[in-house]
């Protein structure tokens, strides 16, 4: 038991979005991390507060009359280890994705080395690229240098070389670098993170020092087939916080809030996601997809091992553009079981970015926004499997790899009028493969726990394995070419006891109960060559499957998921599917 | 006790007086002066970071490393030279030289290599609202004090234009035809409701109008409208919603009058919105716009999406506790009365009050 939970330690954890603003309240009962109550206010970090603060002492102020205890006065909030019961809390952290992304120009000497990695390297927190360049640009190099002046990166991020390995080439473009800088003012002038050969660091410093900032971290490509983003990416944070903190009003305070305890919501779900692997057996791994407002995250991890991507240009307010400008209307329509035009759709859609707060108010407005969030999620993944390690578990190419859990935060999903809309929307998006469970973050906690865990990792594990998050259920998800007729065939053993045995046809969804909380083992058979993880036509045990809200649900609509094109036969399927999880 | 949320504001203002500051990204050179008069395409400060540039590698003409190189660089930053001269190496005949490919100025120099600014194409900031310079911000821009009537919109081509404002038709809802844009309308400002035809929008760019002031317009027509070489905002949105009637009342008042369509992009962040400005002389100094507030009771809101899309009315009951939707989706809510009577209830977050 931790050192926190001996003491009781009661916690408050703020989480600033875009759109809303929530400070959720933990407390220890009988020995064990609860999570209480949480209180929400909408945003103000953009017009026309223009204070991120204000939304937080409206949260605080909600959540001290739900917990019942005066966390708030005019002295501020009350967090001290010493409090007891019924004032304050005993500690504080926080965290945010509000605010602009930051602008950032990569550089690296191979595209598909350096640059990459430190493309991944901008992408794994709230940043927007705006410019690249690398060894082999066909660009001249005085494009180069103008389009840095041009677009005015807030940071330059750098990559190349091994250590000891390549060194004029890095210098080349460090050049570059330097006849921009001395084109921009003094006091605009980007700093600069080095994440490349460590051998050149004084060279560097020499070169760019006197112009600005350079910071070194150790090389993120050490070797050609080694990766190491980690002290690049905490590096990157403390720099990306800077820069934000002189954009978004408030967020310096709400630093000195936390007591410094202040994470971006992104790689707080990131740290969620590592923890949350390590009680899986590998190479399954676990994932998340944090759908926002304004950004989409996704968070995979095996074995501890944590891949983090943000996308500043995916989201279910302003990021809705990002994705239409790469998506057929009829990617979105195919989900809508509503016969409505395409005209009304893409006004809907179109209007939301401008008033990003807003909620769909008709059933009709809810199935556009709940279509669009597939088609968010579906890109968020889609551009994210080249991250993932290619030692998981493939049941069949082109797919997400064997997820073990699937966690899954954001509003539009997680505040469904509906939880087995909830469910299809995540099932439709992510179309995971193998067996996997679904959790729901229905009090949109990860961003806080993954800040809260650097307090005390064992809150963030007991608060997801508690019924804070909801189990939606099981899934299996056959994959591969069948022949009509039986598909799999299950046995549920529970408490000792033989359940009938279900055959399951190729198509469709079905569930078969499983009460909450309750434990089974199944016994799973192909009767094709499908494959449900374990290889193609093998079965066998599944132990220690835990009941969700739906219990077990079976996903035999093959992979990617078919709807039908025409309207009549889309609605009809659209709705034996939700009839299918209908409780 | 909880309050109600800080309530978005849209302003539709007969006359308020407005403090705008502008600003370059990075500093450069204020071209203007306080008490100055500006009209919105005036430029209020210029950086040099437009320019374009050549890149001359002085270390590979010469065949020296790029210390050596530099060492024989006999130009200065800031230096103007011209096509032909001698930008490093020795003037002896024979000796190995590199010379400007065009005139221009040495805009930096480092590690044997030259950047050669050969074009003044520097990026000018432009004052985006007509009025009065009240202060300067050394380097990087100014304020300008705009007096007047002021309207916000929600969409923007990112131009910007002057003229006077005509308004067509009768109503709010009025559709834009291409039958109503002729010759006449030449120099002018558009004012209607709807706009569903390309034509419409093509043809007044043959005319040209100065800008277009539409309540809405169909989704399709973004990529015509954003390539158009005129202003143009919409007050309401996407799709076939009216013009809300208090924007409409003050166009058709100001009919004829002269004024400025800044069609910038929304952005939530930074809260710039594409705006209409309409000058009114010798109005004295009328209050600025009112600081955030929340919802309250009484207060005239504007209902921003749903069925009642673009309705204004007034507030009659405000719910914190979070109400059922038709949706299905639960959230706090207010009891609007609208303009035509009618009674609806609308989460507080599809709301914004009318500044």
């Amino acid at each position: 038991m931790s050192e926190a939970v001996q003491h009781g330690q009661s916690l408050v954890a703020v989480d600033v979005g875009s759109v809303n603003t929530r400070a959720h309240f933990f407390d220890v009962v009988e020995g064990r991390y609860r999570f209480l109550a949480t209180g929400e206010a909408p945003s103000t970090g953009s017009a026309p507060a223009f204070d991120i603060n204000l939304a937080v002492l409206e949260a605080l102020n909600r959540l001290q009359e739900f917990v019942g205890r005066t966390l708030v006065s005019n002295q501020g909030l009350h967090i001290s280890p010493e409090n007891e019961g019924g004032v304050g809390a005993n500690a504080v952290c926080a965290a945010f994705s509000a605010g602009q992304p930051v602008k950032l120009v990569t550089v690296g000497l191979l595209e598909r080395v350096s640059l990459d990695s430190v493309n991944k390297l901008a992408t794994s927190n709230y940043c927007q690229i705006v410019g690249s360049f690398n060894l082999n640009d066909r660009r001249k190099p005085e494009l180069i240098v103008d389009s840095i002046c041009q677009t005015l990166p807030d940071i330059i991020l750098m990559a190349g070389g091994t250590n000891r390995g390549a060194s004029r080439s890095v210098v080349r473009l460090a050049n570059y670098l330097a006849l921009a800088l001395k084109l921009i003012p003094e006091g605009n002038r980007p700093q600069v993170l080095f994440a490349g050969n460590e051998t050149l660091a004084e060279e560097l410093d020499q070169l760019l020092g006197a112009l600005t900032r350079v910071h070194h971290v150790p090389n993120i490509r050490p070797s050609l087939d080694q990766e190491n983003l980690a002290p690049a990416q905490a590096r990157l944070r403390e720099l990306a916080f800077e820069v934000q903190a002189t954009r978004l009003n408030g967020l310096r305070e709400l630093k000195e809030l936390a007591e410094g305890q202040l994470q971006p919501a992104a790689a707080a779900m990131g740290r969620m996601m590592r923890f949350l692997s390590t009680v899986v057996d590998p190479p399954k791994g676990v994932l998340g997809i944090d759908l926002g407002a304004g950004h989409t995250t996704v968070a995979a991890a095996f074995g501890g091992e944590q891949q983090l991507r943000v996308f500043s240009d995916l989201g279910m307010g302003g990021g809705l553009a990002g994705m239409l400008a790469e998506t057929h209307l009829s990617q979105i329509m195919r989900w809508i079981p509503y016969d409505l035009s395409e005209d009304a759709v893409l006004d809907y859609l179109h209007n939301k970015p401008l008033f990003q707060q807003t909620l769909p108010t008709t059933l009709e407005e809810l199935a556009i926004e709940q279509a669009a969030a597939r088609q968010v999620m579906r890109l968020a993944i889609g551009k994210s499997l080249r991250m993932l390690p290619s030692d998981a578990i493939y049941p069949l190419p082109g797919t997400v790899p064997w997820f073990d859990r699937v966690l899954v935060s954001g509003s539009t999903v997680s505040r469904a009028p509906r939880l087995e809309q909830s469910l299809l929307m995540i099932l439709d998006a992510l179309q995971p493969v193998g067996i996997a469970t679904i959790i729901l973050d229905q009090n949109n906690l990860t961003p806080a726990l993954g800040a809260a865990a650097g307090l005390d990792p064992l809150l963030a594990v007991q608060i997801i394995e508690s019924n804070a998050f909801m189990n939606l259920g099981t899934v299996i998800s056959p994959v591969g070419r069948a022949r009509g007729g039986p598909l799999l065939r299950i046995q549920m053993v529970r408490n000792g006891q033989k359940e009938p045995v279900v055959d399951v046809h190729e198509g469709g969804l079905r569930t078969i109960a499983l009460p909450q909380g309750q434990v089974a083992d199944l016994y799973v058979q192909p009767l094709q060559n499908v494959n449900i993880g374990l290889g193609p036509g093998r079965g066998g045990w599944v132990r220690r499957v835990v009941g969700g809200v739906f219990g077990l649900i079976i996903d035999a609509r093959g992979r990617p998921v078919q709807v039908p094109a025409g309207f009549n036969q889309r609605r009809e399927a659209l709705l034996a599917w939700q009839e299918a999880l209908r409780m | 006790m909880p309050n109600s949320p800080i309530a978005p504001v849209s302003y539709i203002q007969p006359l308020v007086t407005l403090r705008r500051p502008r600003r370059l990204a990075a500093e450069g050179e204020v071209l203007v002066g306080v008490g100055q008069a500006v009209a919105s395409g005036d430029a209020l400060a210029r950086s040099s970071l437009g320019a374009g540039h050549r890149m001359l590698d002085a270390a590979r003409a010469l065949g020296l490393s790029p210390e050596k190189a530099q060492a024989a660089i006999p130009r200065e930053v800031g230096e103007q030279v011209e096509e032909g001269d001698i930008i490093a190496g020795q003037r002896r005949a024979g000796a190995r030289q590199l010379r400007a490919p065009a005139g221009g100025v040495i805009a930096a120099i480092s590690e044997g290599q030259v950047l050669l600014q050969v074009t003044d194409e520097r990026s000018f900031l432009p004052a985006r609202v007509p009025g009065m310079v009240v202060n300067v911000h050394p380097g990087y821009g100014a304020t300008i004090e705009f007096v007047g009537a002021w309207v916000q919109a929600v969409w923007g081509n990112r131009q910007l234009g002057d003229g006077f404002l005509h308004v067509v038709g009768e109503g709010p809802e009025q559709l834009l035809t291409a039958d109503q844009v002729d010759m006449s309308l030449r120099g002018a400002i558009l004012v209607a409701g709807r706009c569903e035809q390309p034509q419409s929008l093509e043809l007044a760019a043959e005319v040209p109008v100065r800008g277009l002031i539409l309540g809405s317009m169909a989704t399709q027509l973004g990529p015509v409208a954003a390539a158009l070489p005129y202003p143009l905002v919409l007050t309401e949105g996407f799709g076939s919603a009216p013009m809300n009637g208090d924007a409409f009342r003050l166009f058709s008042n100001h009919n004829g009058d002269a004024a400025t369509v800044n069609a910038q992009k929304i952005d939530a962040v930074t809260g710039d919105r594409p705006e209409v400005f309409i000058p009114v002389k010798d109005a004295g100094s009328p209050p600025q716009p009112l600081p955030p507030q929340t919802f309250r009771i009484g207060h005239a809101v504007r209902v921003l999406t749903g069925p009642q899309k673009g309705g204004l009315g007034e507030i009659r009951n405000i719910s914190l506790s979070p109400l059922p939707l038709p949706s299905g989706l639960r959230a706090a809510a207010a009891e609007i009365v609208l303009e035509d009577g009618s009674q609806i209830l609308a989460p507080l977050v599809n709301l914004e009050i009318l500044g």
